[in-house]
């Protein structure tokens, strides 16, 4: 007589058919790495809108819906995206189309956020990447304003802070020079400074005391006293070019 | 030492130490893949622990004759090794990484059916060594035929217990090969691997 399959074995068959429906069925549940981003959401159960079968999500299915002429400019129904203080209008200029490798619409875990690869300036046509006001609007306040340095002179390309810019290369400020920068840095032009600023060093003061020491050029301070707990160096003070000042 | 003692200590605890040793060592490896900032490693390990496993399952085709070769007793031990370092690779891999119902059902129908393989190793063994100690000592006693032939009647239900083992762990083994095998297929059918 044929033995018949055990009642566990029945069960546990149908346990996994139901299982296997229910992967058809709820794919966005029973599949995906987590929940679609918000502009997609919609799409959450048709997996295939973004994957090709075997394949993988590709920049071609991106493209179909969001034109590259388009990104950041107009949303995919036609409408204008009002402008915002970073362009994203960036992503026509990228030296190489690859949607996948910045954008992840999966949001996973927290534990795999950080594996996603965020922005890199180095994905900018050169032309671009070092010119910060396509994409960026120069900042409107005191220290920025007239600026006309280069940006790169003090910001990385990773954040805008911390600003990369070590003044102590330049002038150490100690604990009697924790002053705004306006006092040194007249009317925010940072090409400039001046020491007379302040009440400790008066124009007359400063003169009488170089004339007594046989010191005639001391137009450019720091040239000698880069740091004011320092004594300036012999032999310095003289035959300089150095900055201007005010 | 006590007899419950001695048994605790010779048929529980390396029972309980491989189980715990897994979950230890998987949790060890996860955290040094996130202290190093490696989590791509954990997500390639699914494919060697998949083949370990693939390759325990050499004793199951030897023991069930679909194939020739190969000496049972060994390709236990095989299986056994095999099978806990493939789960230890897969584990890592799983972490805590993945939101999708299918590929936390896979891996607790791994976990049961490491479970199931350490206790039917557990039962395998206690029986092994319970008929040694009965034929040692019935030899010692010089026992009469008849009366051997019943003590080895009574000893061998404790490898019915084995058979009986058997028949849950082959089904949780048929669970979690489905679950794998759809986890495997929905990570081909959707992933982008060029």
């Amino acid at each position: 007589m044929k033995q018949r399959p055990p009642i566990l074995w029945i069960v546990v068959a149908l346990n996994l058919l139901v299982l296997v429906a229910l992967a058809f069925a709820y794919p966005h549940l029973m599949i995906s790495p987590g929940p679609l981003v918000r502009g997609h959401e919609e799409l959450a159960t048709d997996c295939f809108a973004c994957h090709a079968a075997w394949r993988g999500a590709s920049t071609q299915r991106c493209t179909e819906c969001h034109a590259v002429a388009d990104v950041g400019l107009k949303t995919t129904k036609g409408v204008p995206i009002p402008t915002r203080a970073v362009k994203v209008s960036f992503h026509q200029e990228l030296i190489e189309r690859d949607c996948i490798a910045c954008h992840s619409d999966h949001q996973g875990p927290k534990l795999t956020r950080r594996s996603r690869k965020p922005f890199s300036h180095a994905l900018l046509k050169v032309t671009v990447k070092e010119q910060c006001s396509t994409c960026h609007a120069a900042p409107k306040d005191t220290l920025h304003r007239n600026l006309t340095a280069q940006c790169s002179q003090c910001h990385g390309d990773k954040a805008w802070k911390p600003a990369t810019f070590d003044h102590d290369k330049y002038f150490v400020l100690d604990r009697d020079h924790q002053a705004p920068c306006d006092t040194c840095h007249r009317n925010n032009d940072y090409g400039r400074y001046t020491c007379y600023g302040c009440h400790e060093h008066s124009e007359a003061k400063v003169r009488a005391e170089h004339l007594e020491e046989g010191i005639r050029d001391f137009q450019d301070c720091v040239e000698c006293h880069r740091d004011p707990r320092a004594e300036p160096e012999k032999g310095r003070g003289q035959d300089r070019g150095g900055r201007e000042r005010d | 030492m006590p007899l419950k003692a001695r048994l605790f200590q010779r048929e529980v605890l390396p029972f309980l130490a491989s189980f715990a040793l897994l979950a230890l060592l998987a949790l060890a490896l996860d955290g040094l893949l996130h202290l190093f900032d490696l989590l791509w490693v954990g997500r390639w390990l699914g494919i060697p622990g998949t083949l370990l496993i693939i390759g325990s399952t050499a004793y199951s085709l030897r023991k069930r004759k679909l194939i020739r070769s190969g000496h049972p007793a060994k390709l236990l031990r095989w299986h056994e090794l095999l099978a806990w370092l493939g789960s230890l690779l897969v584990l890592v891999h799983a972490g805590v990484h993945f939101n999708a119902i299918l590929g936390w059902l896979a891996v607790w129908a791994m976990l049961i059916n490491v479970g199931s393989g350490l206790t039917g190793k557990f039962l395998l063994d206690r029986s092994r060594r319970r008929m040694e100690e009965a034929r040692q000592r019935m030899r010692a006693r010089g026992l009469p035929e008849a009366e051997l032939e019943d003590q080895l009647y009574w000893d061998s239900l404790t490898f019915d217990a084995v058979k009986q083992w058997r028949v849950v762990h082959f089904p949780i083994t048929l669970a979690f090969a489905v679950l794998a095998m759809a986890h495997i297929v929905a990570i081909f059918l959707f992933w982008g691997w060029q």
